[in-house]
């Protein structure tokens, strides 16, 4: 176990970098507390897989310390790795072996396998240990996928958009079955994905990621309580006042809408008192917030 | 090192290939007893398949190594709790102990058959271990290329370039007096000539290895 990590933490990544030739993860700092399900949500290309080959220590950082269940990533990879359980969109089994193959493989190498949740799974998935993996649907293969990394019981689990591609019944299965999982509440979970409904169904922690940079990232609820969406009519005459606490405003003739990421109710009152009428204070779906958030940081980053 | 999980990869590579290494074994004996036949037609007919028998495991074999980037089986792999250079071991420990298990059969077998049946004089021994170290060193340049090249282009350019340059190295080494003048003989004759190349091939062999796992070594990105 390294010195100075935070044993409150299962992931820790202070300034970390990485340069390519198109592509750079710019100072990457993300905090997941243990027992906690952080939602990583990014546009394809913005840097989620990167981060969490960095976090495995399949990739390099250039500069800057991820710590991963209290280990220092790469060096202690092989230590680190026992306890975690990573599964990814673009990670394929052996096609011409079966699924009970690979459970007696993940078996041979983990004693922490557990035999007893690993049938219960492969009842719930609807999977059977005798068929082949060529002959499985995709749903199936993420599925033997997940079996196989939640019966070894890891202190972390990391998926990277292991949604994706699914149908709404998979997708809802393996959610719930994600959801069953973190009753346990020792057990961490970074779940990245481009799709802000399944994250937002599981994720306590959310953070944004975007070409690269972390843009936001704080707790769910704290998203949802402090971005609102206010529809206001303009009086001709009247120009809207710049507010602290408004990221953006789009005025069409006498309409206006603007987006709030810090919300107070002062903030209506402010836009009264220039002259503006507040017609509407609409919660935002996580979806917007994480639109608005992304255009936000473009528009910063360019100017 | 992570010698538990190494192990079971070999394991693994083992399960996975095992009809391959079967198969082969099956196929040089198989051409081993055609030459058994004693007609000059058969002799040929079963070296030449006797050979490519050795060339087809040992193009077979590192085509796996290729597979598992190209099928995205890596990353599986990679999430197991093993390092970059312990999985290189793994795959150069597997794959080289798995072609030796057909390489050191077949070529027991055919000095087996040299030595009692005498369908060939015993003379030809030395070019026989020349000749079947061949397929040996190029699984060994097509096993490095598909480790370093990480891709399927550089295990397929490998793999013609090998298998190109058997008939060539035939070609001449049937030039080569010193090689040919004692293979019709009935005494194994070891002169510098014959010694020299054998020297180069067996030393190609641990240096291509050694090469490719110091290359694998310095990889900073390994998915």
């Amino acid at each position: 176990m390294s010195e100075n990590y935070h044993h409150d933490l299962a992931i820790e990544l202070r300034g970390v970098c990485k340069k390519y030739r198109f592509f750079s993860l710019d100072h990457i700092d993300l905090d997941v507390p243990q027992g906690q399900i952080m939602g990583l949500i990014g546009p394809n290309g913005a840097g989620k897989s990167t981060t969490i080959r960095i976090l495995l220590g399949l990739v390099h950082q250039d500069a800057g310390e991820a710590r991963v269940l209290g280990h220092r990533m790469p060096a202690e990879q092989v230590t680190a790795k026992w306890d975690i359980g990573f599964a990814s969109e673009d990670m394929r089994l052996y096609e011409s072996m079966t699924l009970g193959w690979h459970m007696n493989f993940i078996r041979s190498i983990y004693p922490t396998w557990d035999a007893a949740y690993a049938q219960v799974l492969l009842k719930r998935f609807g999977l059977l240990a005798e068929q082949k993996i060529k002959g499985l649907s995709h749903g199936q293969r993420v599925k033997s996928t997940l079996l196989l990394v939640l019966a070894r019981k890891p202190k972390l689990l990391v998926l990277d958009e292991p949604t994706t591609g699914l149908d709404p019944v998979a997708r809802h299965e393996i959610l719930r079955e994600l959801t069953d999982v973190m009753a346990d509440e020792g057990r961490s979970v970074l779940f990245s994905s481009h799709n802000t409904q399944d994250v937002e169904q599981i994720s306590d922690q959310i953070t944004f990621i975007d070409r690269g940079r972390i843009i936001d990232s704080m707790d769910k609820e704290t998203y949802l309580d402090r971005w609102r969406r206010l529809r206001l009519e303009v009086p001709s005459g009247i120009e809207l006042p710049v507010l602290p606490g408004i990221i953006g405003v789009r005025q069409e003739g006498r309409l206006a809408v603007a987006t709030a990421n810090a919300f107070e109710p002062d903030l209506a009152n402010a836009y009264e008192n220039s002259g503006a009428i507040v017609q509407r204070i609409e919660n935002m779906t996580l979806e917007e917030i994480f639109v608005a958030n992304v255009a936000h940081s473009r528009e910063e980053v360019e100017a | 090192m992570n010698t538990w999980v190494v192990g079971q990869l070999i394991r693994k590579d083992w399960q996975l290939n095992r009809v391959l290494i079967f198969a082969s074994i099956f196929a040089g004996i198989l051409a081993l007893a055609v030459v058994q036949l004693a007609t000059e037609a058969t002799a040929v007919v079963g070296s030449v398949w006797f050979f490519i028998a050795l060339i087809l495991v040992g193009c077979m074999l590192p085509i796996g190594i290729v597979n598992e980037r190209k099928k995205q089986n890596l990353a599986f792999l990679m999430s197991l709790p093993i390092s970059s250079i312990q999985y290189t071991t793994s795959k150069l420990l597997s794959s080289t102990g798995l072609f030796l298990i057909p390489w050191l059969t077949l070529v027991l077998a055919a000095l087996l058959s040299i030595g009692v049946r005498g369908i060939f004089p015993r003379g030809v021994i030395p070019l026989l271990l020349i000749l079947a170290l061949m397929p040996f060193v190029g699984f060994c340049i097509i096993t490095a290329a598909s480790l370093m090249g990480e891709s399927e282009g550089w295990g397929i350019a490998a793999n013609v370039a090998c298998n190109s340059s058997y008939g060539l190295a035939y070609y001449f080494l049937c030039r080569v007096p010193a090689v040919m003048s004692n293979a019709a003989s009935r005494v194994v004759v070891w002169n510098s000539t014959i010694l020299k190349i054998l020297g180069t091939e067996l030393a190609l062999i641990p240096l291509l290895l050694g090469v490719t796992y110091f290359v694998q070594s310095r990889k900073r990105d390994f998915v």
